[in-house]
């Protein structure tokens, strides 16, 4: 209204130039209602006021006089410099017209402000969230369902989003073979879930129970990021109205091997990577100064089990990195290092075709790395591995990437579970007859609706699984219809050495059908893709300062942790 | 979906007032300037003394009503007084003057406008000037700005150096056109080297004044640079209109020829201007960057990296709604297949993508500069405007020549017959500022969830109360104005 007055009377200044007075008030009055609203109805002194629309003035007589109005009669717009000189009257009552709309719409402020009284801005009252969607878990579908709620939900503070993490990172997991092998520094995978995130709340605990029927989560806050709960422990209770399980998976030990899982170091976490690589140069260390070559032998030898692409990527970083490392140990010889992935198959890479696999294993085999297949892990003690064929590797370091199982938590849960563990969800990811209820990532069991096959659980599946959960809590807050979820995977990478890698990338609109890459090119997309998906500018460039470094460096062997002894392996020493 | 605009309400500057009753004396002190001013102005342009005197009294005693509480140093007084002059000079001479002599149809007739353009300069130089030094002062004396404060060391370095690199980019220009012997006849040595030498003097001395009048208003690039357009435009009318032929011995000439044949020095003292704000901008931001926001204890919860990649992000994002409708424009005239021509083309459709592509440069380093320069809507149109404008100059008449392989085409000319692109300049300011504020906004949304944030966003935003409409004022008339009136 003020600006509609204010538009009003000053447009008479407008009909002076304009050749039709109807068409300056109508224009004057939307103007003034358009600068009004523009500058919010914001008390300011009358200099600023007429200065500024005064200024506005110049570019309305350009738009307006010299553009709009002669196209609008049918004529060019008169921008040349001599129509521009015949439009200058109208220049100078644009000008006015400004200086009087600005005086007119700060009086009319002025008088509207003090009218009601002082008294008549009521506070507004305190915002109170009435959704509490909690997310259990830190790890890729965790964080990107936060991210994802967050952009879906805007500044809507009628809902808080709580992510509850056992770390206060995410971690960068397709990188982590380069920690083990000393390319990158540790902290530059991970990126700490507070600055990465910009209005979830971020409570670092162990979840240790879930009522589904009180909507509560129990949390141990015993300061650290493993282990087991104990009596000592501070527990901290969450309300949910909805909540997300994003609790990932851990590492698995068939039943069966209860030595392996005593001997073996574990490959999914920051700590295990960081383990590995100073138990790498814990051996060499002490392997430098032994005498006797059987034993060194034994200290250099470093097995693998799991072929997958955990297996495959760490054995191709370690044997990189052992054998570069030599250089700085001169009692060793290359002979001396061995780096042996066993593989119950007969291919290693099973994720990908058999053609990159064959490709791999050759590649891998010319750098140094052995290779048995169709063969696997039986026994193991504290300086040798036995396989099921009956061979015996002497060897003190056994890593273990060959099997993970659905978060055990969900064990506790009276929810559907596959045969894995997994939370079986519906095709919109949610926990059927549980309201509010919504698994994703390698927690959940989810099937292709088309092919009738699970989803994979891998990141690329659980970042794309985490779109469409926020996407569909999104639709139940507002009432509307869930979406199912569809994804169709774009590909996987895996780097099997010094700058070579192997790649399958799914053609976009054509079903089954794939192209491949190896060597070089496939390396360099591989470090192009998986920079670019790194979270965080800082982390980003972080991670190519440590590439570019180890192009004219070598790679670091300074041992940060001692590792003789078992109790490093729950994490106490990290 | 619900926002908290109190959060982000701009925040008037604070003024606690030393000693009582300020505004009698400001109406004495500009009533007494402004008579002076008038008196000047009866000398130089021929104006009756007391009308003029008359003229100036009611000047000033209109200035100080209306900006005694704006005008808190002698930087934002001389701003306030250069948007008043100009105001001034629209509403006296070139309109009421005329409707009394002539009637309504007299005015904003070319021959009318020329014949006022003496006015103009005095206006700006008697008027203008003084009227906001003198009240700036005054001002200065009498409130003590609540948050910037004020490092002299900082403003004499980071101004000198803009001064120094300004004054370097103005100087291809003079030596083009070989002014460097007439500025060293200013030292009685017709040489190429002296000239050089007095300019480059001339030029830090202007760049570290700049430093010392508007440190405490400039707040970010974007409006540093605004603030350097409008002390490049005022130094036009101060030096080679005034304070050159006074030295050198000359009458004053304020005609509008004179004007005209000096339009390649306006030019060149915009693009000095514009270039001394914004590495005045940049040195001052390293300064505080590299002494205070680098410690730790005065770390941010959102780091300056995250705001500029936004910034850029949205700013590119914005320039396509710009960019598209300078399209219509450059679709118009004609101009896709020159602008092809930057990259060896001469199709229309190669000139539309240089033309996105440009747009899109030109977008994010508005996003860049410009990013928490306006309190709502109004105002970010208006510096999109100004910066539309300010790469009419960059563009068409300085970069463009030079790139295709020619020299600088600062004429009157080159810029009558760039005029349809101004339309089209204009018209991609004010649309990417206004794309660039929506996602800014939607930005800032976010942010006054966590009250930290918010706080830093209330802080760092420039507040209502600054100098700036003076500046759109200022900047956007004799910016759109002179190169139609002069040619």
């Amino acid at each position: 209204m003020i600006g509609l007055l204010s538009g009003f009377v000053s447009s008479f200044v407008l009909a002076t130039t304009l050749e039709s007075i109807p068409v300056a008030v109508l224009l004057g009055s939307v103007i003034g209602i358009a600068y009004v609203v523009a500058f919010r109805n914001i008390q300011r002194l009358y200099i600023d006021s007429v200065m500024t629309a005064a200024a506005l003035g110049i570019p309305l007589w350009a738009f307006v006089s010299v553009v709009l109005f002669p196209v609008i009669s049918g004529q060019p717009p008169q921008w040349t410099a001599e129509g521009m000189r015949t439009m200058l009257p109208q220049l100078i009552a644009w000008v006015w017209y400004g200086a009087v709309l600005g005086l007119a719409a700060e009086t009319l402020c002025r008088i509207t402000a003090s009218w009601p009284g002082p008294d008549s801005i009521l506070p507004k009252s305190p915002r109170v969230p009435t959704e509490q969607i909690v997310i259990l878990g830190g790890g890729f579908a965790g964080m990107a369902t936060a991210e994802r709620l967050e952009r879906v939900f805007g500044a809507n503070h009628k809902v808080t989003f709580t992510l509850v993490s056992d770390t206060n990172a995410l971690l960068f997991t397709p990188m982590l073979a380069e920690v083990a092998g000393s390319s990158l520094e540790p902290n530059h995978i991970s990126s700490p879930l507070r600055t990465s995130l910009r209005r979830t709340q971020v409570v670092r605990g162990r979840v240790v129970g879930i009522d589904l029927e009180k909507h509560r989560v129990f949390l141990a806050m015993n300061g650290r990021s493993r282990g087991p709960s104990t009596p000592g422990d501070v527990t901290h209770e969450l309300l949910f109205d909805h909540l997300v399980l994003a609790l990932g998976s851990v590492t698995n030990y068939p039943s069966a091997m209860q030595n392996v899982k005593e001997f073996a170091l574990d490959f999914k976490t920051l700590p295990d990577a960081m383990r590995i690589r100073n138990r790498v140069i814990d051996m060499f260390e002490r392997a430098d100064r032994e005498s006797d070559p059987g034993r060194r032998h034994e200290l250099l030898t470093f097995v693998i089990a799991g072929g997958g692409f955990a297996g495959v990527e760490l054995a191709g970083a370690l044997n990189d990195f052992a054998r570069g490392i030599l250089a700085d140990f001169l009692n060793l010889r290359a002979a001396d290092v061995r780096v042996i992935l066993v593989h119950t198959r007969d291919r290693i890479l099973p994720e990908l075709s058999e053609k990159l696999g064959r490709y791999a294993l050759e590649r891998m085999t010319g750098r140094g790395v052995t290779f048995k297949l169709n063969d696997r892990l039986a026994d193991a003690c504290a300086d040798a591995v036995v396989l099921e064929s009956g061979e015996e590797i002497r060897t003190q370091t056994l890593v273990w990437t060959a099997g993970t199982v659905p978060n055990p938590l969900l064990r506790l849960l009276p929810i559907n579970r596959d045969k894995r563990g997994a939370v079986i969800v519906d095709s919109t990811l949610a926990v059927p007859g549980h309201q509010g209820l919504w698994a994703l990532g390698d927690c959940a069991a989810c099937r292709d609706g088309k092919t009738g096959r699970p989803f994979p659980p891998t990141a690329q599946f659980a970042m794309r699984e985490a779109r469409a959960v926020a996407h569909n809590i999104h639709a139940s807050f507002n009432g509307k219809e869930l979406k199912p979820f569809r994804f169709r995977s774009r590909g996987a990478l895996c780097v099997i050495g010094h700058h070579t890698a192997c790649a399958e990338l799914t053609v976009p609109f054509v079903r089954e059908k794939a192209v491949q890459f190896s060597g070089l090119f496939a390396w360099l997309m591989w470090r192009g893709i998986y920079l670019s998906k790194l979270p965080g500018l800082d982390r980003k460039v972080r991670v190519l300062t440590d590439w570019v470094i180890e192009l004219f460096f070598p790679r670091d062997i300074v041992q940060t942790i001692e590792l003789h002894d078992r109790g490093a392996h729950d994490g106490n020493l990290i | 979906m619900e926002t908290s605009s109190e959060i982000l309400a701009p925040a008037n500057i604070e003024i606690q007032p030393l000693v009582g009753t300020p505004l009698v004396i400001a109406i004495i002190i500009c009533i007494f300037t402004g008579v002076i001013g008038g008196a000047a102005c009866s000398a130089v342009v021929t104006v009756s003394l007391p009308a003029s005197l008359m003229l100036g009294g009611i000047y000033g005693l209109v200035f100080a009503v209306l900006s005694h509480r704006r005008s808190v140093s002698p930087g934002a007084g001389l701003i306030w007084g250069l948007g008043f002059a100009l105001l001034l000079w629209l509403v006296v001479p070139a309109g009421v003057v005329h409707v009394i002599a002539e009637g309504m149809s007299a005015i904003g007739r070319v021959d009318s406008l020329r014949a006022q353009f003496p006015q103009l300069v005095a206006y700006v130089l008697l008027f203008g000037m003084p009227l906001g030094m003198v009240l700036g002062i005054w001002g200065g004396l009498r409130v003590r700005p609540t948050q910037s404060t004020f490092s002299f060391r900082r403003a004499l370095v980071a101004g000198g150096l803009a001064g120094c690199f300004g004054g370097w980019v103005f100087g291809r220009w003079m030596d083009k056109v070989d002014l460097f012997p007439v500025i060293g006849g200013l030292v009685n040595s017709h040489t190429r080297v002296s000239g050089l030498a007095v300019h480059s003097l001339v030029a830090m001395v202007i760049g570290a004044s700049f430093g010392l009048l508007f440190q405490s208003d400039i707040r970010g690039y974007g409006s540093s640079l605004g603030w350097g357009v409008t002390y490049g435009i005022l130094w036009w009318f101060l030096g080679p209109m005034t304070i050159l032929p006074l030295l050198e011995g000359r009458p004053l000439d304020w005609s509008y020829q004179h004007g005209g044949a000096l339009f390649g020095s306006f030019v060149g003292h915009i693009v000095y201007g514009l270039i001394v704000g914004l590495i005045y901008a940049v040195a001052d931001r390293f300064w505080v960057g590299f002494f205070t926001d680098s410690d730790p204890i005065n770390r941010e919860p959102e780091g300056p990296g995250a705001r500029t990649m936004y910034s850029l992000g949205w700013g590119a994002a914005a320039s396509l709604a710009g960019g598209l409708l300078f399209s219509i424009v450059m679709l118009a005239t004609g101009a896709l297949p020159r602008v092809a021509r930057l990259v060896g083309g001469t199709s229309p459709l190669l000139g539309f993508v240089v033309h996105l592509v440009i747009s899109a440069i030109i977008g994010m380093s508005y996003g860049l500069l410009f990013r928490r320069e306006a309190p709502d809507k109004g105002s970010g149109v208006a510096w999109g405007l100004l910066y539309g404008l300010v790469w009419w100059f960059l563009g068409p008449l300085t970069l463009y020549p030079v790139l295709l392989g020619g020299s600088l085409t600062w004429t009157t000319q080159a810029a009558g017959l760039a005029l349809p692109s101004l339309i089209g300049h204009l018209m991609y300011g004010a649309a990417t500022a206004l794309a660039f504020l929506v996602l800014e906004r939607r930005h800032d949304e976010w942010v006054r969830l966590d009250p930290r944030l918010a706080a830093r966003e209330v802080r760092l935003r420039r507040p209502i109360g600054t100098p700036a409409p003076a500046i759109w004022l200022f900047v956007l008339g004799l910016g759109v104005l002179l190169p139609i009136l002069l040619g």
